[in-house]
Order: C-alpha cells, then sequence, then structure tokens
C-alpha cells in the first residue's frame, strides 16, 4: 500500500463525506408521481415555447444582486419539476419533527412568539439600564446588551487607550459594580439576557462578572437565562484591534467558555454562533452560515474530547444570523440551515436529544443594507428583512433602526424598531400558521440549494484542516475582503441597486432632518472616578493572587473560567484579565488582505 | 484581480511600492474602534486609482502622526465608525499641528457620525469628510483635486 494511501485514509472524513454515507437514500417515496412529473414537463415545454417570450425563455435564469445575496440563479417559474424528488416526510416532515426543516416546535409562534429582543448599549452603566427599562415597559421581551468600544477591545476605562471612547457605540463595563448598575432593577430571573460579548476572551471576563452580580443579588445561577456570543470568527476575523490573541488559544477560551456554562448555568445558551457580523462585515448568505457551523462543529468535536455528552452540550448552543433584502432567499436560508444542522447533530455526532438536533437562532436585520438618504427607507428595509425571518422560523430577533447609519439609535428610533417587531406579531397573522412558504415549489427548490451549497463550503473549511487552521491561515480574511471590495464595486456600477441611493436618487427632496442620538456627557470622567474609588476600597492583594492565579491556569491549560470568576469576585477589572490573558498566550497578528 | 497580500505587523505597517511619485496615502483605524470592511474597501479604492497605500490597523493619534512622518505620506485618512471621532480626531489634529504636518498632508475621516458633528470635524481641521455611501469618484477624487491644488501654489 502506497504512503500517500495510507495518509489519506487515516484522514478524518468531511462531514459531507458522513452524511452521504449516513443519511439514507433508499426507500425514499417521492410525492409526486413520475407520471404527474411527465405530463408537467411536456406542458411545461409547449407553454415555455408558445407562451413564454423568447426574451424571457432565453434568459430564464437570472442571478439577483442583492446586498450580501447569495448568486444563486433563479428561474422564471417554478414548478414540481424542481422538486422532482421531493420526499414529503424525509425532506419537509412536521414542525416540532425531524427533519426540522419546517420548525423546531410544533406549534411554533403561537406557543411562544419570537423574543423581541432589541440591543441597547451606550454610556454609563447607569444611561443603558434607563434604555434597557424603557424598552421592557413598552413590550420588549428580552434584553441584549453591546458594549463600549473599550469594553469590547477589553480595556479599562482609566486605560490610556480608553481615552475619548469611554461609552461610545455600546456602554461601558469595568468591574462587577458596574454590572450591577446596569441591571439594576431588571427582573434577572424572568428577562432573558444577551450578553454581546461578541468574543470568547472578552466573554471569560464579563460573564463571569453578570454571575457575580446575580450572586450579589441573592439570585440563584440556575434561574438565569439568556445567552453570551462567544465566537473565535469575531474575536479573530471581524474584529479589527490593536491587540489579539492566537487563534487556537482564543478557540480554547471558546471551549472554556462552552464547558463553565453548560456545568454552572443550566438555562444560559454557552455560544452564539455568530454568522451575523462575519456577513455583515461581507460575505455572502452561504458562507455566513458555512463558517458558523464549521466553528460549531470543530467546538462539539473538542467537547466531546473534553469527555463531554454531545446531547448534554449541543441543546444549550444558538446561531445569530443577518437577515438581507433577498426576501424569499433570507426565509429559505433559516430552514435549509435548521435541515442541515439537524443532518450534522444526527448523523455526525449521533446525537438523540431533540434539543440538541435544533438550529435555534437569533437575527438582527442587516446594518449595512441600510443607507444614510432619506432614512425612513430604512425602516421599510428592516420590516421587510424582519418579516423574512419569521417566514423562516427564527426564535428572537433585533430590528435595526432607520438611523443607524448616522449614529447609535434614538429612543425615537429605537421605539419604531420595537413597534415593528410588535406590529409583525400582532397584526399581520403570519404567526398564526406554521411554515407558511413550507411547500412553495421555489421556496423548497431554493432551500435545497442553499443546503448544499453551505455544505460545499463547510467542506472546503473541513479540508483546510478546519476553521481555526483556516482562520490562521488568513482564507477567511481574505474571503472576506474580496467580497466587501467586490460588493462595493457593484454598488458603485449600479449592479445592485438602492432606492435612493444609487436608484432613482431624488437631488430635489427637502425632507425635515431627523434626529439623531447625542452620547450623554461626562462618562469617561465617572467611569474613571468610579474605578478610582474601587482600585481604593478592594482587597489588591487578594486581587493580585486572583491574577496570578488566572495567569498559571492559562499556562497551565486548565479551563480559565472558574479563575476568572475568582477574579470577578475580587473586583479585578477587565483590563487586568486580559492583560493576564496577553501576557500568557502572546499577541497574534492577523492577515491583512485589500 | 488578485488580492494583494500584506501582513500588518502589531504597530508596523509594510508599503506598497510603486512607480515614482504616486501620492502616498496612510490609513489607520482610530483608537479601539472595530469595523474594518470599510477602511479596507477605501484601500482597494486608492489602490485601483494608483496610490501607494500603507495600512496600519488600529492606531492612536501619537502613532498615526509618527508614522505619518516616517512615511513622510501626502495623506492620512482615518476611519472609525465608534463615535470617538471629535475626541480622537481632535487629538490627532492637535498632534499634527504641534509635529507641523498639518498643513502639508491632507487629512481625511470616514466613517458613521452624526451630521451635526461634519461643522466640528471641519473646525478640527479634517480636509475631507466621508460619511456612509461615499463613493469611489468622491474620495479619488477629492484626494487628487486637492493634491493637484497643493502641487501649483
Amino acid at each position: 500500500m502506497s504512503q500517500k494511501k495510507t495518509t489519506k485514509e487515516m484522514m478524518k472524513k468531511t462531514t459531507k463525506e458522513i452524511l452521504a454515507q449516513k443519511v439514507e437514500k433508499e426507500g425514499r417515496i417521492p410525492l409526486y408521481n413520475p407520471e404527474a412529473l411527465q405530463k408537467i414537463r411536456e406542458e411545461m415545454e409547449q407553454w415555455k415555447s408558445t407562451v413564454v417570450r423568447e426574451e424571457d425563455r432565453n434568459n430564464w435564469y437570472v442571478t439577483p444582486s442583492t446586498i450580501l445575496g447569495s448568486q444563486i440563479p433563479r428561474g422564471m417559474l417554478y414548478t414540481p419539476l424542481d422538486n422532482a424528488d421531493l420526499d414529503y416526510l424525509r425532506d419537509l416532515g412536521f414542525s416540532g419533527k425531524e427533519p426540522y426543516t419546517r420548525a423546531i416546535h410544533a406549534n411554533l409562534y403561537r406557543g411562544r412568539r419570537f423574543t423581541i429582543r432589541q440591543l441597547a448599549g451606550f454610556g454609563g452603566p447607569e444611561d443603558t439600564n434607563k434604555r434597557i427599562r424603557f424598552l421592557l415597559d413598552h413590550g420588549a421581551t428580552g434584553v441584549s446588551i453591546i458594549f463600549d468600544l473599550p469594553t469590547i477591545q477589553e480595556y479599562d476605562s482609566d486605560d490610556p487607550m480608553s481615552k475619548g471612547q469611554v461609552g461610545m457605540c455600546g456602554v461601558a463595563i469595568d468591574c462587577v459594580d458596574d454590572m450591577a448598575t446596569l441591571f439594576e432593577e431588571v427582573p434577572l430571573d424572568k428577562v432573558t439576557v444577551s450578553l454581546v460579548s461578541h468574543y470568547p476572551t472578552n466573554t471569560a471576563i464579563l460573564f463571569p462578572m453578570y454571575l457575580e452580580m446575580a450572586s450579589r443579588r441573592g439570585i440563584d445561577w440556575s434561574k438565569l437565562t439568556g445567552s453570551v456570543q462567544n465566537d473565535l470568527i469575531l474575536e479573530c476575523v471581524v474584529r479589527s484591534a490593536p491587540e489579539y490573541i492566537p487563534p487556537r488559544d482564543c478557540f480554547k477560551i471558546q471551549c472554556d467558555n462552552m464547558e463553565f456554562t453548560r456545568k454552572n448555568v443550566p438555562g444560559w445558551n454557552l455560544v452564539t454562533f455568530n454568522g451575523y457580523n462575519l456577513r455583515e462585515n461581507g460575505t455572502s448568505a452561504i458562507t455566513e452560515m458555512a463558517v458558523a457551523t464549521a466553528n460549531a462543529i470543530e467546538s462539539l468535536d473538542e467537547m466531546v474530547r473534553r469527555g463531554h455528552d454531545v446531547d448534554w452540550v449541543a441543546e444549550r448552543i444558538a446561531f445569530f444570523w443577518s437577515p438581507s433584502n433577498d426576501f424569499f432567499e433570507e426565509a429559505a436560508r433559516i430552514r435549509a440551515m435548521r435541515r442541515l444542522w439537524y443532518q450534522i447533530m444526527k448523523h455526525r455526532f449521533d446525537a438523540k436529544n431533540p434539543r440538541a438536533l435544533w438550529m435555534r437562532c437569533h437575527v438582527q436585520t442587516s446594518g449595512i443594507s441600510l443607507f444614510r438618504e432619506e432614512p425612513y427607507n430604512n425602516i421599510v428595509r428592516a420590516a421587510y428583512q424582519g418579516l423574512a425571518s419569521v417566514l423562516g422560523g427564527a426564535q428572537s430577533m433585533h430590528i435595526d433602526s432607520y438611523d443607524e447609519a448616522y449614529s447609535v439609535p434614538t429612543e425615537e428610533a429605537a421605539l419604531v424598531s420595537l413597534r415593528t417587531q410588535q406590529i409583525i406579531q400582532a397584526e399581520t397573522a403570519v404567526t398564526e400558521v406554521v411554515d407558511p412558504l413550507g411547500g412553495s415549489f421555489y421556496v423548497e427548490a431554493l432551500t435545497d440549494e442553499i443546503e448544499k451549497r453551505i455544505l460545499d463550503e463547510v467542506t472546503e473549511i473541513e479540508e483546510m484542516g478546519g476553521m481555526v487552521s483556516a482562520v490562521e491561515k488568513g482564507w477567511l480574511h481574505k474571503k472576506v475582503a474580496k467580497y466587501a471590495i467586490e460588493e462595493q464595486k457593484s454598488i458603485e456600477e449600479g449592479k445592485i441597486n438602492i432606492v435612493g441611493h444609487n436608484y432613482l436618487r431624488a437631488s430635489d427632496l427637502d425632507l425635515p432632518e431627523i434626529n439623531v442620538f447625542r452620547y450623554p456627557e461626562g462618562v469617561e470622567e465617572r467611569q474613571k472616578e468610579n474605578l478610582r474609588k474601587l482600585r481604593q476600597k478592594r482587597d489588591s492583594r487578594r486581587v493580585e493572587g486572583c491574577l496570578s492565579q488566572l495567569r498559571e491556569a492559562c499556562q497551565r491549560g486548565e479551563n480559565i473560567v472558574p479563575y476568572c470568576l475568582e477574579a470577578a469576585k475580587a473586583d479585578a477589572t477587565e483590563g487586568e484579565m486580559f492583560q493576564v490573558f496577553k501576557e500568557a498566550f502572546g499577541l497574534w497578528k492577523p492577515p491583512v488582505y485589500w | 484581480m488578485e488580492t494583494t497580500c500584506i501582513l500588518v505587523e502589531s504597530w508596523g505597517w509594510l508599503t506598497m511600492t510603486g512607480a515614482e511619485k504616486k501620492i502616498k496615502v496612510l490609513l489607520a483605524k482610530l483608537g479601539l474602534e472595530v469595523h474594518w470592511r470599510g477602511v479596507i474597501t477605501v484601500a482597494g479604492m486608492l489602490r485601483d486609482a494608483g496610490m501607494e497605500v500603507i495600512y496600519v490597523g488600529n492606531a492612536f493619534p501619537e502613532q498615526i502622526v509618527k508614522a505619518a512622518i516616517q512615511e513622510d505620506v501626502d495623506v492620512v485618512g482615518i476611519s472609525t465608525l465608534g463615535g470617538n471621532h471629535l475626541t480622537q480626531g481632535g487629538e490627532l489634529l492637535d498632534i499634527a499641528a504641534r509635529s507641523g504636518i498639518k498643513d502639508s498632508t491632507l487629512f481625511l475621516i470616514g466613517g458613521v457620525f452624526p451630521p451635526y458633528d461634519e461643522p466640528r470635524l471641519r473646525e478640527i481641521g479634517f480636509d475631507g469628510i466621508f460619511a456612509p455611501g461615499a463613493t469611489r469618484g468622491e474620495i479619488v477624487g477629492f484626494i487628487k483635486e486637492a493634491m493637484a491644488t497643493r502641487a501649483t501654489t
């Protein structure tokens, strides 16, 4: 036997190969009988040559040019011929039943409407606390917190690098006390909280602070529900930063967070595989889902390697998608991903727990699709994106505000976003019927094609050695940069139409100026003063002890989160913990392409 | 088109070299700002327009000015979507003025900022301000025109 063959045999099978082997092909029961299909085919040929205009016949397939689209060509009319081998029970089935194409719950929104989870975060914790309570008072059913630039990048508000940026673009959080102010009077045992902690390193610091805050309020961790993001793609690819730790260490921390959270906070979603920010940064409807899937597969492999039951871990993972402008594609994509994820969990991981087979997702309408000209048009764009997500069966949603090409949303704009979701829920009746697009010749064909393309890209990543390797090699950085630059050109060349921007642009409109958000003043001084007091009152020897234990845990390769928790309890700050990570793991230089 | 690969050192940079007398542009993400799509897209536009582009990644005002002096650039372009355009943008222009490069260098800013801040950005000393939706023609045209004006005055 040749050396080459031996190596190939030793190589791990790709997910595609496993599915090809395990998904039963025998005994399929096609929905449409061959006789009917043959008749339709003949009639269609006849119709095409007699009724359809030659021009349309010659241009039967058109590839839509839309923001962040998939480039999948579309026929002019779809018929059963496009779903010729559809086996209803195997491919679609019933809601709440395998393969979950139609929905993860039998009654979907009749049982529980999608969670209205509007993002909030600006200024100091006391400022964002007011916005959270405003949203909850007006019917939001979940909370989602976005952090300011220094918190996202993991520096304290009093770090010289944070100067002039505290409370910008999100809320400033340095320590457990800030978490306490942020959630004051928010019933954490009743409201689900999403901490948009983005990165694994960030999550390892902020989530323990959240937990310690809950403990100080006397709330048992078993009562807490919500999610963190905790995604290496965000930390190492999507983010621009002065300092990064290496992807391999970042992946390890991602898994540490998953492990710690699963063991200690049973109601918490331990990772949100985040397609959203990657897609917004510049990638297609397909790559967004393929990358998240590949990351999810690699993370679960690692969890299994650490000795955990995949059913136990996977029931608490979630996904996060960016619905953009191609309406049916967005609905079909969520369905496709649900079926693909089910197959992966069932056949690659042998999962049995139904909850572990579900692709549960949060969506946020696309920020990059919002334009500055005639900003109220953005309300319409976001509403269509939201509606498509509901038709796809998303579990929770944020609708972007019309003023986001100007600044952080005003209260007025945030209210319109909230109301958009409530209008979908209460006025349109779309939530009464589960998977209303199921069975559409078009949507089913699109669902099949998207599923196939996602799996193809997952395979490409696996053949590179997996997601972490693809990141280390710069493959993803390059792909994203290329896509962003090409999309920009398509907008410039008018291939992608944006109403009011490059298409039907009005030069003579005299629109009133919209209100634009103004950041609260004095946040940096307040945060710095709070930190000064904190550093004075806390037991600094205890802090140092906790930090040095954290450093040793990083070096030993242990799960670091319990040590982060101890540091949080001792009132260590975010910047202090990140400093430990940088020292222990060293810095990494991400590749840059343009 | 072939994408050019440049490995950016943590606080350093590599330069795209080319024909002589190219307009030389330094691009940076301002401070801790996180989004890189816009600046990379602009880097591509300027390269396509025949300019020499140096992208330093995230950098703080002092580092940006230091790099601009070392590289002897014609244009400094900074990108931010995160709300630090006045605070750190102001600091950048102050340091540039103190270092004596403010008048000899074109300072541009691009990103997301409220319209009411635009006059203030001009007061601070930015020569060009580009909000979302700014086109290739506007950005490249602005730089070329400004450089031509400088050459004749």
